[in-house]
């Protein structure tokens, strides 16, 4: 026995043909079978909406349907197929949206990458596909002392047999990783790569060593250079100089050659020089006797402290 | 296929200038892009847009909306169902102990 078809959409059958179209839209969005997927029972209802307003929201047949002259039966929307029965097939593949899956991905470790990636491979021209950066990737470069302090640019072999070119800035330190933009592992979609992680080892030298940006050697010299002065050949990171000696100088003290330790932005650091007074290999005898002679008259006592503190 | 006259003719209200607005908007992208061809599913679409806009009263802008929310919805639930077939071809104790984990994080809320 069919419905009246007013109370079928809810008002008076007095109501006007605004109200009615009113009343229909209300009860049609929130019952539309495309609006509301899986939903059977919104299905049913949205048709009997859907036909009485078929009828009553047409000015010629609601006359007739008031009059008698057909019943609420009388209509039948022509059946419509709707959307939502392709929606989950492989025509409607082209029509999922996959976005919006990066924060699964984050959720589940094992699984989160799964979602999204059949729509990425399959998306059209103008799907939303799925995007997602790609993965960064970590490399070990060990890096020769002087290279490490004077930067260079070196060419890395990957794993699956690609090069990488770096470039090494000056005053790299130990440990530092290095980022390169974009040179990790491809990103899905739109996604960008991600980028290559190169953690720095420097191997030590054995001549130099670092001190914040100032370089450290240790440089012997001989025991007239120390009482007389005068200038030593001495190695720096970007070559050999001369520095000068001053008279007097002893093991222990430190020259400090401005400008020659590392460039960095700030400005450039110092090479200190550590002198070390290196006595000949074998004393001969003109020395012997000139430090015997010598200590006759000028016995001095470098422990004096040493002896006042222990 | 269906061409542009199909779908026009099939759809009440429809024209072919709003039918290739939408596939410009890309509502509607034609199952076979070279020929402009539609397959069923297209035409169940043009329906789908032509219902929000002239039967139930939505804005252009609401439509974009509303099918942007139905296209995600659908991508989502074919996850689901793909999850879910998976599971179904999981040994019968594995399954028991997802069902259980499934149940006891709703209830529990956190863990």
């Amino acid at each position: 026995m069919a419905e009246d078809l007013y109370s079928v959409l809810g008002v008076a059958k007095t109501a006007s043909a605004a109200d009615i179209t009113k009343a229909y839209r209300k009860l049609a969005k929130k019952l539309h079978p495309d609006l509301n997927p899986g939903d059977k029972a919104a299905e049913e209802k949205f048709k009997k909406i859907a036909a009485a307003y078929g009828i009553v929201g047409d000015e010629e047949k609601r006359g007739l349907y008031d009059r008698g002259e057909i019943d609420a039966s009388g209509q039948e929307t022509p059946q419509q197929r709707y959307y939502r029965e392709y929606a989950g097939g492989d025509e409607g593949a082209r029509y999922r949206s996959t976005a919006g899956y990066e924060d699964i991905g984050a959720f589940s470790d094992l699984f989160g990458d799964l979602f999204g990636e059949r729509g990425g491979a399959r998306g059209g021209a103008g799907g939303r596909r799925f995007s997602m950066r790609g993965q960064d990737a970590q490399y070990r470069l060990d890096v020769a002392f002087l290279d490490a302090v004077n930067g260079t640019k070196t060419r890395i072999t990957l794993p699956d047999g690609g090069t990488l070119d770096v470039a090494i800035p000056p005053g790299v330190t130990d440990g530092q990783v290095l980022r390169l933009k974009g040179k990790g592992n491809p990103g899905m979609g739109q996604g960008e790569p991600g980028d290559a992680l190169i953690e720095i080892a420097v191997r030590p030298h054995s001549v130099f060593k670092r001190e914040g940006d100032d370089i450290l050697v240790d440089v012997p010299i001989t025991f007239d250079e120390a009482v007389l002065g005068g200038k030593v050949e001495v190695p720096t990171i970007t070559g050999r100089v001369f520095a000068t000696v001053p008279p007097g100088s002893n093991t222990g003290q430190t020259l400090r050659l401005k400008g020659r330790g590392i460039k960095s932005k700030s400005g450039a650091g110092d090479q200190l020089v550590k002198l070390s007074i290196v006595l000949p290999e074998r004393i001969d005898e003109d020395l012997k006797s000139f430090a015997e002679r010598w200590r006759e008259a000028h016995r001095y006592d470098p422990r004096r402290k040493l002896k006042e503190q222990a | 296929m269906l061409s542009e006259r199909d779908i026009v003719a099939r759809v009440r209200h429809l024209t072919v200038t709003r039918l290739r607005v939408w596939v410009a908007q890309g509502w509607i992208k034609p199952a076979d892009t070279a020929a402009q061809g539609f397959s069923e599913a297209d035409l169940a679409r043009a329906a789908l847009i032509s219902n929000l806009e002239d039967e139930l009263g939505f804005a252009e802008e609401d439509v974009a909306v509303l099918l942007n929310l139905i296209d995600q919805i659908h991508g989502l639930r074919s996850e689901l169902m793909g999850l879910l077939a998976a599971l179904e071809e999981l040994p019968p104790d594995i399954r028991a102990t997802v069902r259980m984990r499934i149940t006891s994080r709703r209830e529990g809320g956190e863990r």
